[in-house]
């Protein structure tokens, strides 16, 4: 294998720890919500999900588990934020905090445990190609979350649904003159959000690093957040950033085992210049960028 | 609450200043425990550095009984925080501190040169107190005996290290590892990737994979705390090892061995010397001489001569009678490193910035 299968092969595998946490903050920034929480929601998915794979209950419980454990957590995110129409940005961060403490507390006995991954799950005959093979044999969960890519860009091109949560982000007060409840959905896309963060977490913890140790987020949480807001809120360029993220952190490695002459240091900041100046490119044009921001993004709603 | 905590201090303030003037042996312990307090940055898990170090606090548990109190504070980030957590503890008396992270250094020397009467050890720094001792593990010694394996055992010819930060420590055990497959086989060679973390599984893991498909088959994992590289490479199914603690458990077919670190001597000996009032502040840089490295856990695939071989050349570290970093050794731009017949001293050691050659990947400047 060479570097170039090396990270064809695990690009997507990289990307979508990034890919799941950035559509589900999304569709909670489509509807005009901030949760800054998003680092200590994967947290809090990861530890859930380790101890009940760790125990035997198998990674689809695990997963379950972990989107529902996060979906709770940001639902008190909800609460205080959309309820108590307190700061979004303070609330968001201390969730995020509350998230990480959690996360240790739950993971203490656990610290430094591995599980065992799941196996790939190959395309018969497009695997099986020279250089690109390894591009077509993903484990399943990477195949539903390019699923869940697809239906998120679906449900906000084509669908009602889609529509209602970016009237409600846009001019919440107009959404709500013409009868949608807007802290409802809000709340919902907030629970959506933290279980996508959820299951995030759980990728990280019992797939793409199948071993528990407090702190293995390592900040991922906070590039998905970067990933919304410099793919301009679209689902394609966020899919794209998630990618590009990936490859190039993979790249990084790869070009110093092949003992490429390059700083080491800069390698590793790699991936963040890329993203940043492909995204910041492709994004340049000042009226589409406004055009696709959300209106009311992080404003609390008082009818 | 406060004037008992005062008090308390006072006394033992005087005790020791008693201990001081008659400069002998004075047993204070019989009327209090000596507070021995461990900071160390990462959580203390089955395995890795703060396991190392907190394990090694057990048999002076056992030896002392009742006589010492250990406090161990966990997940410490290095920083103001910590300078706050560790002035509160020898405010509480703790009389004995383990500061277990380079990034502890500042504050924790401020505190032995306001407190005379407290001990400080300091975890891989370089500055030297009366009462603060800057310690570290010779790693390369146990690296060197680890490289003469790995080429035994390798295929390909490659050898791979994911390796945290380019510091003299981990350059170090890096070069002796290639100086010890080169004892083995002339031409085998070394990539390494520096991840420029302390801590990222995920990071550490795609390294060691990045590494394998360049057809790297032994990886030295160098300085992660969990089992991240370990197991990924059990996965593979090459052959793999690392520093500290064993990791044998998660990798029960393809793990080479551990460069593991017993600093129980070495407390216990700082432990006594503070008891009977005799502390010297040193650079201690301990190795296989001192028990304090010892390669564990050697997989037993490893050919029975070479073995052998192995043996002979860690009872000749330990006697001093041979050092890795012995020349001729020719650095990786080419240029002359360590003369013939030269050997290199302790403080040259400590500060290498330069890898030797076999290590195809360029050292960040």
């Amino acid at each position: 294998m060479n570097a170039i299968e090396f990270i064809l092969a695990g690009m997507l595998a990289a990307a979508t720890p990034f890919l799941l946490a950035a559509l589900g903050e999304l569709v909670v920034e489509r509807a005009g919500v901030l949760n800054l929480g998003v680092e200590g929601l994967m947290a809090v998915g990861a530890v859930i999900a380790f101890i009940i794979v760790y125990h035997g209950g198998g990674h689809f419980l695990g997963f379950i588990a972990a989107g529902f454990a996060s979906a709770a957590l940001s639902l008190i995110f909800a609460l205080i934020a959309l309820g108590f129409r307190a700061n979004q940005v303070a609330t968001g961060l201390a969730i995020g905090i509350l998230g990480q403490g959690l996360s240790a507390l739950f993971g203490k006995t656990y610290e430094s445990l591995t599980v065992k991954g799941l196996p790939k799950i190959a395309i018969p005959g497009l695997s099986d190609l020279p250089v690109v093979g390894g591009l077509f044999a993903q484990d399943i969960v990477v195949w539903l979350s390019l699923l869940a890519t697809l239906a998120i860009w679906a449900t906000f091109a084509f669908t009602k649904t889609g529509l209602v949560i970016r009237a409600v982000g846009e001019n919440p007060k107009a959404a709500h003159a013409i009868g949608y409840p807007v802290i409802g959905v809000r709340v919902a896309a907030v629970a959506f959000g933290g279980m996508m963060a959820g299951f995030a977490g759980a990728y990280a913890s019992v797939i793409y690093t199948p071993l528990w140790a407090d702190g293995m987020i390592a900040g991922r949480g906070w590039i998905a957040i970067a990933l919304v807001v410099f793919g301009t809120w679209l689902t394609g360029r966020i899919f794209l950033g998630a990618c590009l993220f990936g490859a190039v952190s993979l790249m990084s490695l790869a070009a110093q085992a092949t003992g490429l002459d390059l700083p080491s240091q800069l390698l590793s900041s790699l991936p963040y210049l890329v993203t940043i100046l492909v995204l910041g490119i492709i994004s340049a044009d000042r009226r589409l960028l406004k055009l696709n921001g959300v209106a009311s993004l992080g404003e609390p709603f008082e009818r | 609450m406060t004037n008992l905590t005062r008090r308390t201090l006072m006394k033992a303030a005087a005790a020791t200043g008693l201990a001081g003037a008659l400069g002998g042996r004075m047993a204070f312990a019989a009327d209090e425990p000596l507070g021995i307090t461990l900071v160390v940055p990462s959580p203390i898990g089955d395995v890795g550095w703060g396991h190392a170090l907190s394990a090694s606090l057990e048999p002076i548990k056992a030896a002392y009984g009742d006589k010492v109190k250990v406090t161990v504070l966990e997940n410490i980030m290095e920083g103001p925080d910590a300078d706050r957590i560790m002035n509160k503890t020898v405010a509480d008396g703790n009389k004995f501190l383990i500061a277990g992270s380079f990034g502890y250094q500042n504050g924790a020397l401020q505190i032995a040169r306001r407190n005379p009467d407290v001990t400080v050890l300091h975890a891989s720094g370089f500055q030297i107190a009366p009462n603060f001792t800057p310690f570290a593990a010779k790693y390369f010694q146990g690296s060197y005996l680890l490289g003469m394996a790995a080429a035994a055992m390798s295929k390909t010819g490659k050898l791979g290290s994911v390796s945290a930060f380019a510091i003299p420590e981990l350059i170090t055990t890096i070069n002796a590892f290639t100086l010890g497959a080169q004892a083995v086989k002339p031409d085998i060679e070394v990539s390494v990737v520096w991840v420029n973390s302390w801590f990222d599984p995920a990071k550490e893991q795609e390294a060691a994979k990045a590494l394998i498909a360049q057809k790297c088959d032994v990886i030295f994992s160098n300085a992660q705390d969990t089992p991240s590289v370990i197991s990924a490479c059990e996965d593979a199914g090459v052959y793999s090892f690392n520093l500290n603690s064993s990791m044998k458990k998660y990798a029960e077919k393809t793990y080479l061995g551990c460069v593991a670190t017993d600093w129980s001597p070495f407390f216990k000996a700082s432990v006594e010397d503070h008891l009977a009032g005799t502390f010297k502040g040193r650079n201690a840089f301990l190795g296989v001489a001192e028990k304090v490295v010892q390669v564990v856990d050697w997989n037993p695939a490893i050919p029975a001569d070479l073995m052998t071989k192995i043996k002979e050349t860690e009872a000749k570290i330990a006697d001093g009678s041979f050092s890795p970093f012995t020349g001729p050794i020719t650095k990786a731009d080419g240029t002359e490193g360590v003369a013939a017949g030269a050997t290199m001293t302790d403080p040259e050691i400590v500060a290498m910035d330069w890898h030797v050659k076999g290590v195809t990947t360029p050292l960040p400047k």
